[in-house]
């Protein structure tokens, strides 16, 4: 029941994620990071299998920043995406294949946002907003409604704002608040929240 | 007499040199001459062809330009054989680089990984260096129009303009010479043309001996890389008035 | 040299291992690169090979390269060698934190290199790597500067400056004679040794120089041409008021 959300702003792209660690029924954790960097400008939101999560997140970073040093360049966030998105299609077709579902954002070589989702059957949809499994049903209807193409960062972490307090509404559990975070041009930062 | 160096796997003379390296670049040296050249909006690359009998089938298809990706071609001095091997390397490596990252792989990329291969057959693998040098040209996002040669040793570099293959070091004196900064494509077209019929032992240069390529920008930002055809290689040869100059000069 | 020296490296009847000593020549015949330990900071500096007119700067590979984000790596002997070398490096640098979260410590990574050329002038088919390699950089979470020699045998030391290449020898004494204590040089002096060192085989000046700074904590900073020129003028300077001073004085 963790709480992967992205939205992606003109120059920025925004993460929230549930701060608690569950096991079973039982929260054992309330200040949980479900994020990675990958590099400087670009960052990974996971959730699944736990175990699995941040075997697959550490093992893309190391290749992401394996990549940074070979090629002389950082990798680029559509370029991180395809390669985490074949990495899930690879995993899906091996004896024990990753059960991860992850967002992807950051600022491109443009400094545009970017942010893009991928499940653990391989599926990347690159969109404006997205979230992994409950809280996609509560945060949508608000997402569509309140999104605008040119939405401002202020504006972004307003809607932002309404998603906590619908989650915090309807989610059976408490999910221990939202870690946000924030990847432009100048890197990726926490955001008090 | 350095028999004991050169008759096995390559290892080390005492000197310190490959010799397997340095016969596979002497081999070279004898090959048909290519010439590239970078210019503002695209490269030149060209190439002689040895006609060794007039009894063989002269297809047009060419043998020593070979397209690699969507962005790349090259050119290729030495042993063809050696090099088919290495093209259909750099040609399955450019896709699984293209299904992994959905972008064509960068220029310098497939230079070094093509380099290492070639870097592992003086070490290791195999008996003998690969017998070729390549031209790449190609244009990537992060560099522009980009011009590259490797030889067996597995070392690359970046050039302006340069040369491969037979009277490399002439080619190179002309270029030096005649090289500027700001040549545009139809400039490094004649240039390399020129170069070639100044340093070629050949008296006349026709399409039958000589193969072309370029690399540019359509206007829609896309790369065109072009092998051309033996008409237009003719047409070519006309128009840029190397065939009068040659004529003049002997 | 009675068979001993062919395709395997062995042991010849006087405890030579002649492909190993042979890869040193190579090694010899390569390009010169210094690297010098200060106070807090490291530098490596590298003979590069005359730029052709015709060849592209943008392009062409250097001799100094990152390992990690705090590592760096000189080498002097075959380039191609080098390349092949420092891609096993990097992919260890990034499993080894991968395994353990840590970042390797430069000994970690040069004992890594060193281990994999030894490696090579044992196993059967394979000649070793031509190279020396000089490793720089710091530790996670820590201030002091580090330089590392490995060799084709597979030893490495480590060094408060060292020389490596074509004519390393000549550096080396230079060296040896001109190093302070390693707290008499802050950042610039410690630039400036280096490039006096190189300076003794490198002829040419500044644009046949590539030079580059680490510092704790900091992405590693390559000089620019300029800056290496201002310094190399003020080294000359240096020199011909020296000389100037040397000399006998004339009729007075």
């Amino acid at each position: 029941m963790d709480i992967i959300l992205g939205i992606r702003l003109k120059e920025s792209t925004l993460f929230a994620t549930s701060k608690a660690f569950t096991r079973g029924i039982s929260v054992l954790k309330a200040t949980d990071d479900k994020t990675i960097d990958l590099n400087t400008h670009n960052m990974m939101a996971y959730t699944g299998e736990s175990g699995d999560t941040t075997q697959f997140a550490e093992h893309i970073k190391a290749n992401v920043q394996l990549f940074g040093l070979r090629e002389g360049y950082d990798m680029e966030s559509s370029e991180i995406a395809s390669f985490v998105r074949n990495q899930l299609a690879t995993s899906l077709r091996s004896r024990k294949p990753y059960q991860v579902q992850v967002l992807i954002g950051g600022a491109n070589n443009e400094g545009e946002g970017f942010l893009s989702m991928i499940d653990y059957l391989g599926t990347r949809c690159d969109l404006p907003y997205a979230a992994h499994g409950y809280a996609a049903f509560y945060t949508m209807s608000l997402l569509d409604h309140h999104y605008k193409d040119d939405i401002s960062l202020d504006d972004g972490l307003r809607l932002l704002k309404l998603c906590e307090e619908e989650l915090t509404k309807r989610m059976p559990m408490d999910f221990k608040g939202l870690n946000v975070k924030i990847v432009d041009k100048e890197g990726i930062r926490t955001i008090d929240f | 007499m350095s028999r004991r160096y050169d008759s096995r796997t390559t290892i080390f003379s005492p000197e310190g040199r490959l010799y397997q390296v340095e016969y596979a670049l002497e081999a070279i040296n004898h090959a048909g001459t290519a010439i590239g050249i970078m210019a503002k909006d695209g490269i030149a690359i060209v190439a002689e062809r040895k006609v060794t009998s007039k009894l063989l089938e002269q297809d047009s298809s060419a043998e020593k330009m070979y397209i690699l990706n969507e962005n790349t071609l090259c050119g290729v001095a030495g042993m063809t054989a050696d090099a088919g091997i290495l093209i259909n390397y750099i040609r399955e490596s450019s896709q699984e680089y293209l299904k992994i990252y959905n972008k064509e792989p960068p220029l310098e990329h497939i230079v070094k990984h093509v380099c290492n291969l070639k870097q592992g057959y003086t070490q290791y693998g195999g008996l003998r260096p690969f017998g070729v040098s390549f031209l790449f040209a190609g244009y990537d996002d992060r560099f522009g129009f980009q011009l590259y040669t490797s030889n067996p040793s597995g070392n690359y570099s970046g050039w302006k303009a340069t040369s491969i293959g037979a009277n490399n070091s002439s080619a190179q004196t002309i270029l030096k010479q005649e090289y500027k900064d700001d040549l545009d494509l139809e400039d490094a077209k004649k240039l390399a043309l020129k170069v070639l019929s100044k340093t070629t032992d050949s008296t006349k240069l026709t399409s039958e001996k000589v193969e072309f390529s370029t690399v540019s920008l359509a206007s829609n930002g896309h790369v065109q890389l072009k092998i051309w055809k033996p008409e237009e290689i003719d047409k070519l040869l006309q128009e840029s008035g190397v065939l009068e100059d040659t004529e003049e000069d002997k | 040299m009675s068979g001993y020296d062919s395709a395997l490296s062995i042991f010849s009847p006087d405890g030579h291992v002649f492909q190993v000593e042979y890869a040193l020549e190579a090694v010899k015949r390569g390009t010169c690169a210094v690297g010098v330990k200060g106070a807090d900071s490291v530098v490596l500096a590298c003979e590069r090979r005359t730029t052709l007119k015709l060849q592209d700067p943008r392009i062409t590979p250097t001799k100094i390269n990152k390992i990690d984000y705090h590592i760096q790596l000189a080498f002097a002997g075959l380039n191609a060698d080098a390349r092949v070398l420092i891609d096993k490096a990097r992919v260890e640098a990034q499993s080894h934190k991968l395994t353990l979260e840590d970042s390797v410590s430069v000994e970690y990574l040069t004992k890594y290199v060193a281990g994999v050329q030894q490696r090579y002038t044992q196993s059967g088919g394979t000649r070793p790597f031509g190279i020396s390699t000089l490793i720089a950089g710091f530790d996670e979470n820590d201030k002091v500067p580090k330089l590392y020699q490995t060799e084709p045998s597979g030893i490495f030391s480590a060094w408060k400056a060292q020389s490596i290449g074509r004519s390393s020898k000549t550096v080396r004494e230079f060296l040896e004679k001109n190093y302070p204590t390693e707290e008499l040089l802050d950042e610039a002096g410690t630039i400036k040794l280096a490039i006096q060192g190189l300076l003794e085989v490198v002829q040419t000046g500044a644009k046949n120089i590539e030079i580059s700074v680490m510092k704790p904590g900091a992405a590693p900073r390559a000089l620019t041409n300029e800056e290496i020129e201002k310094i190399v003028k003020e080294i000359e300077e240096e020199k011909a008021a020296e000389a100037e001073k040397k000399k006998p004085r004339t009729t007075e």
